[in-house]
């Protein structure tokens, strides 16, 4: 909570010294009133300074929660709902941020995690340390387009090197695919509150996607959570599962058991139809059964009535649920969460959605590389060598570039309490030897071949972090102006007196 | 007109309470000159490939970030009167040509700026007005001397795509090869052999996610929807199209139906059961495949609409409906009713897919020569998308543009150079006093290589001698070389860097007219705005003619 205030101040604090007035020629007695009456303007390097310290301060507020050591955010928002997590985009989107060039970093957190679900704290770190790195050079005068140039190309060669070594896994082998989807899982799961979970979690993810068909839309997947238990006891339901809701009298006496059975799906009340339909949905994930959505009880036939191996009432921590288990045709899954407070129930949610869409990613895209900062390592050392063969100023924007990319091993160090400038110079010894694939070692606190050690990532979520980070930098650069025009508002500005030119000037003559 | 003109004894007496009022060279000319001067040093800065962006947040506190002048000066609202004439000046080239529209701003700021040195000179503003309306003319004949090509042949992919090159590159320095290929794809596909081009016929799609390296471009449309029943692809589509929801007709008139008993609540509801079933089937009898809706989609005919596996796609925007209509060759129908085969569209395939996070219906044609062609633009944030989406509209007005004239002069200042050259040789040989301003009016065309060389981080003055030397050698077509780092000139027709002759010629046209509206005006009267609340604006916007009545145009690419 303290991180999220000081910030929203900084914000503030950035937001008002960042738009001053146009400042009035000393030669007029009175200004040339161009603009709306409010409007703010700013232009230059000062400007462009100003907007990259504001990104800075948004990559503060996110630094800590990167990895596996990461410290989770408390965020309470203006109606006093608590909400803890260490998801990039979910702290950002909380923050409201103001700035309108800070916005441009949530916006790729946000895109971050349309395109791939996870990596959103490490785009935004990214993205304000390229900045930072460029941040002397804007100040000596370097040509933002020039910058733009440089950045543009090194991403360029950045993701054709990622491509070109990222480990590519056969589809046709189940077993190696499988094994797989499960490092990546225990990846992303890796740097979650229930990291500690991972292989009960990972496993379940992986099952779950494997159930669902080929377009794997992420709605086949429900989750359900419900209060109380352990995490462990969270369970996959190859179905659908709801908590019991209505139903008529009479219901109690029926067996709480079916195997086999053959269902209707009503999506109106099982009695005389009345003159209106006012029911209620009271099955919603349908389609797993393979039966059609009756909206009326005549024409029920066999081919529209569902079927499923088992369905039974259960109860669940203080609920009762109904599962239907084992249907022929399932594309759908249900997952059950178990767990302690609303918070951290709420959390695991969201971290089980960034490991199910990973394991998406990865199923689309069976290329992974190394994570715990050794791809970064990898791609910074070949664009230092590559920066190297050409002159200019491409050659130090390459290498500021380059020097950006250990951030993140380095933030991961930081985060784990470790001496990051130890680290970071055996990875680079180590990179220089050819030892492609290392990476930190959190739990030694040493260096070590992730990829031996299965600390998998699809390589998409790099590529995507990287032009994603550098398209926002890029964007922030070019930027040399802001015009802020005045909120309108319903009952405009007080009189019209204000409105014009050559306002409160005296008529001459 | 020059000098002080004197005012009727207490003038001020005569106008209500509050009013100002503002007159002579001193108060009403020189104030406009500075105003339009100030907003032309504002998108000054984002002229060309080196042009930096603009933040602007307008009034509903939307961020734009954008070079693109016409964009820049929409959310600005400018206030000031004159200012304003050479906003209206920019956004008439934007109608009319749709690129170019910084030209105009950059070259009515300069010609001001100089005028106002002749005036100060001691010349009248007759005199200024007269040499510029010469020099404008002169200018707009010698303008067909420059041209340097022609297009040939439009519909060869690669020769559009050098074409659009030079205006994308203005907006998107760095990725112009790539959009520019997908922008002439997109283009070419859609001409006709008849010639005639229709810009709305390219449409944008944005989706959030990856990097603008993945945006694609295909034949046929991309909704942001989501299909609403089972079926969610289908090959070989026939497409029926409703206007209409995709539900039972409700009358208009309000009836009462009278029950006497139960049999009669159950075939009431019964009946309207079979008689949706007896619809959808005939639907699907037809031979229809897929069924796209402008309505909502009743739970009991989608219930149908599965049973007999039809894809069912609902299109909220009816502009949306009609392009599809367009695309796939349909009749949208007012009723629910099965469609002739007239009436039907065809689409080789229609599915839905996921983008990003997000759910898109695709209608794809394989074949090339469809009448929509669809840009799907992929970027990090909503603003870089924004970007790019004008940025292919800068592209495909090109095009338009070079249908209508294929003629093309080289970039990169080498124009304006030729033409100041030419007219102040032109204005020597005028013996009038307007010789000045016409002299004035040639040097107002340095103002564009200079800002493209300053925008660039090169010394303008430097670059200027450079370019003029380059002229008087013969060499017509030598322009800024932007990709070096000192101030260097090129060959632009071998560089391929063109702009359509059309662009020039109503830049230089619009920009003359308005900086002569402006200096014109010698006497500002202002009535006294009136008090109380606001009325509420329509849309936030002043500039009322143009934006608001071709919703058609306007809103192209939502």
């Amino acid at each position: 909570m303290d991180a999220a205030d000081r910030c929203e101040q900084i914000i503030s604090l950035l937001t008002l010294s960042s738009c001053l007035p146009v400042s009035p020629s000393l030669l007029q007695p009175t200004p040339v009133i161009l603009l709306k009456e409010g409007t703010d303007t700013s232009q230059g390097i000062p400007q462009l300074i100003s907007n990259i310290n504001a990104c800075q301060v948004i990559a503060e507020a996110v630094r800590t929660t990167l990895g596996p050591r990461g410290m989770d955010k408390l965020m309470v928002d203006s109606r006093g709902k608590a909400t803890i997590s260490n998801d990039g985009a979910t702290i950002l989107k909380l923050l409201d941020v103001v700035h309108p060039a800070a916005k441009t970093l949530v916006d790729i957190a946000r895109s971050q995690d349309a395109e791939v679900g996870d990596g959103t704290t490490s785009v935004t770190l990214l993205a304000a340390e390229f900045l930072k790195q460029l941040k002397s050079y804007v100040e000596e005068g370097l040509h933002p387009q020039t910058i733009i140039r440089a950045f543009r190309t090194a991403t360029n060669l950045a993701v054709s090197k990622i491509k070109e070594i990222a480990v590519s896994v056969k589809k046709d082998d189940k077993q190696e695919q499988r094994e797989l989807l499960e490092k990546c899982a225990a990846t992303a799961l890796n740097s979650k509150l229930i990291a500690g979970q991972k292989e009960f979690f990972s496993k379940m993810v992986v099952d779950a996607v494997m159930s669902l068909e080929e377009l794997m839309s992420l709605k086949m997947i429900g989750i359900k959570k419900v209060q109380g238990g352990a995490l462990e006891e969270s369970q996959l339901v190859s179905g659908v599962a709801f908590k019991k809701t209505f139903s008529y009298a009479g219901f109690e006496m029926q067996p709480k058991r079916y195997e086999n059975p053959k269902i209707a799906l009503l999506n109106v009340e099982l009695e005389l139809k009345a003159e209106k339909d006012n029911a209620e949905v009271r099955v919603k994930s349908v389609e797993a059964c393979g039966g059609s959505i009756q909206t009326s009880v005549g024409a029920m036939t066999d081919d529209v009535l569902g079927q499923c191996e088992l369905f039974e009432e259960v109860q669940v921590g203080g609920e009762r649920y109904n599962f239907f288990k084992g249907c022929p045709k399932a594309k759908t899954c249900t997952i059950i969460l178990r767990g302690g407070a609303e918070q951290f129930t709420e959390e695991t949610e969201r971290s089980l959605h960034d490991a199910i869409m990973i394991v998406r990613r990865a199923i689309k895209n069976d290329s992974v590389v190394a994570g715990g900062g050794a791809i970064e390592m990898e791609l910074s050392k070949y664009l230092r060598d590559y920066s190297r063969t050409i002159p200019g100023k491409q050659q130090l924007l390459i290498g500021a570039y380059a020097k950006a990319l250990e951030i993140i091993p380095r933030q991961l160090c930081d985060n784990a309490g470790f001496d990051a400038t130890n680290i970071l110079n055996k990875l680079r010894a180590k990179h220089a030897q050819g030892g492609m694939w290392y990476g930190v070692d959190i739990n030694n606190e040493d260096i070590a071949d992730n990829f031996v050690a299965c600390v998998w990532e699809p390589s998409i979520v790099r590529i995507n972090a990287l032009t994603a980070a550098s398209e926002a930098a890029c964007l922030i650069l070019s930027v040399d102006e802001t015009i802020k025009n005045p909120r309108s508002t319903m009952d405009g500005p007080p009189g019209g007196a204000g409105r014009g030119r050559g306002r409160g000037r005296p008529h001459a003559h | 007109m020059a000098l002080h003109v004197p005012k009727a004894p207490g003038f001020a007496q005569m106008l209500k309470d509050g009013a100002k009022h503002f007159s002579g060279l001193e108060e009403a000319v020189f104030r406009n000159i500075r105003a339009c001067k100030e907003l032309s040093q504002t998108t000054r800065t984002a002229y060309g490939p080196n042009g930096m962006n603009k933040m602007v947040i307008n009034h509903l506190e939307k961020l734009f970030v954008t070079n693109d002048a016409a964009t820049i000066l929409r959310e600005l609202e400018v206030q000031h009167p004159a200012a304003k004439m050479i906003v209206m000046a920019s956004h008439m080239q934007e109608q009319e040509v749709g690129d170019g529209t910084n030209f105009v701003l950059v070259f009515a700021g300069a010609l001001l700026e100089l005028a106002e040195e002749l005036l100060r000179m001691g010349l009248s503003v007759s005199e200024v007005i007269e040499g510029y309306e010469k020099a404008c003319k002169k200018t707009l004949e010698i303008l067909s001397d420059c041209v340097c090509s022609s297009a040939k042949n439009l519909h060869n992919i690669n020769e559009a795509k050098s074409l659009i090159r030079t205006a994308v590159m203005s907006k998107q320095y760095g990725n112009e090869d790539f959009l520019a290929n997908l922008i002439a794809e997109a283009c070419v596909s859609i001409f006709p052999e008849s010639g005639n081009f229709n810009v709305d016929n390219v449409r944008v799609c944005k989706i959030l996610g990856c990097g603008v390296t993945a945006s694609s471009m295909l034949h046929g449309m991309v909704f942001k929807k989501e299909a609403e029943g089972d079926v969610t692809s289908v090959k070989e589509a026939k497409i029926a199209v409703f206007s209409c929801p995709f539900d039972c007709m409700v009358t208009e008139t309000k009836g009462t139906v009278l029950i006497n008993n139960a049999q009669e609540l159950m075939d009431f509801s019964k009946g309207e059961e079979d008689l949706m079933e007896a619809n959808v089937k005939a639907i699907k009898e037809a031979g229809a495949t897929v069924v796209v809706t402008g309505g909502k989609v009743a739970d009991m005919a989608l219930h149908y609409a599965n049973k007999y596996k039809l894809m069912v796609v609902r299109l909220n925007s009816k502009w949306d409906l009609r392009r599809l209509c367009k695309t796939v060759g349909a009749v949208a129908l007012p009723k629910m009713m099965a469609p002739t085969p007239d009436e039907m569209g065809h689409c080789d395939s229609v599915y839905l897919t996921e983008v990003g996070d997000t759910q898109v219906v695709v209608f794809k044609h394989d074949k090339e020569d469809g009448v929509i062609s669809t840009v799907v633009i992929r970027g990090s944030t909503d603003n870089l998308m924004d970007d790019i989406e004008r940025a292919v509209d800068d592209g495909v007005n090109t095009f338009k543009v070079l249908v209508r004239d294929k003629r093309l002069v080289p970039g990169g200042g080498a124009t304006e150079i030729e033409l100041a050259k030419q007219i102040t040789s032109y204005g020597e040989s005028c013996p009038g006093l307007d010789q000045y301003s016409i002299k004035k009016f040639a040097e107002a065309f340095e103002a564009l290589p200079r800002a493209l060389a300053e925008n660039s981080g090169v010394k303008g003055s430097e670059l200027i001698s450079k370019l003029y030397s380059a002229h008087h050698e013969g060499n017509k077509n030598m322009g800024f070389d932007i990709e070096s780092d000192g101030p260097a000139v090129k060959d632009m027709l071998e560089a391929s860097i063109l702009d359509p002759y059309l662009v020039k010629y109503w830049g230089i046209k619009l920009a003359t007219n308005a900086a002569i509206t402006v200096l014109r005006v010698d006497q500002i009267i202002m009535a006294k705005a009136a008090g109380g609340p606001k009325a509420p604006k329509q849309r936030g916007h002043w500039d009322k003619d143009g934006w608001d009545e071709e919703p058609d145009n306007f809103e192209t690419h939502h």
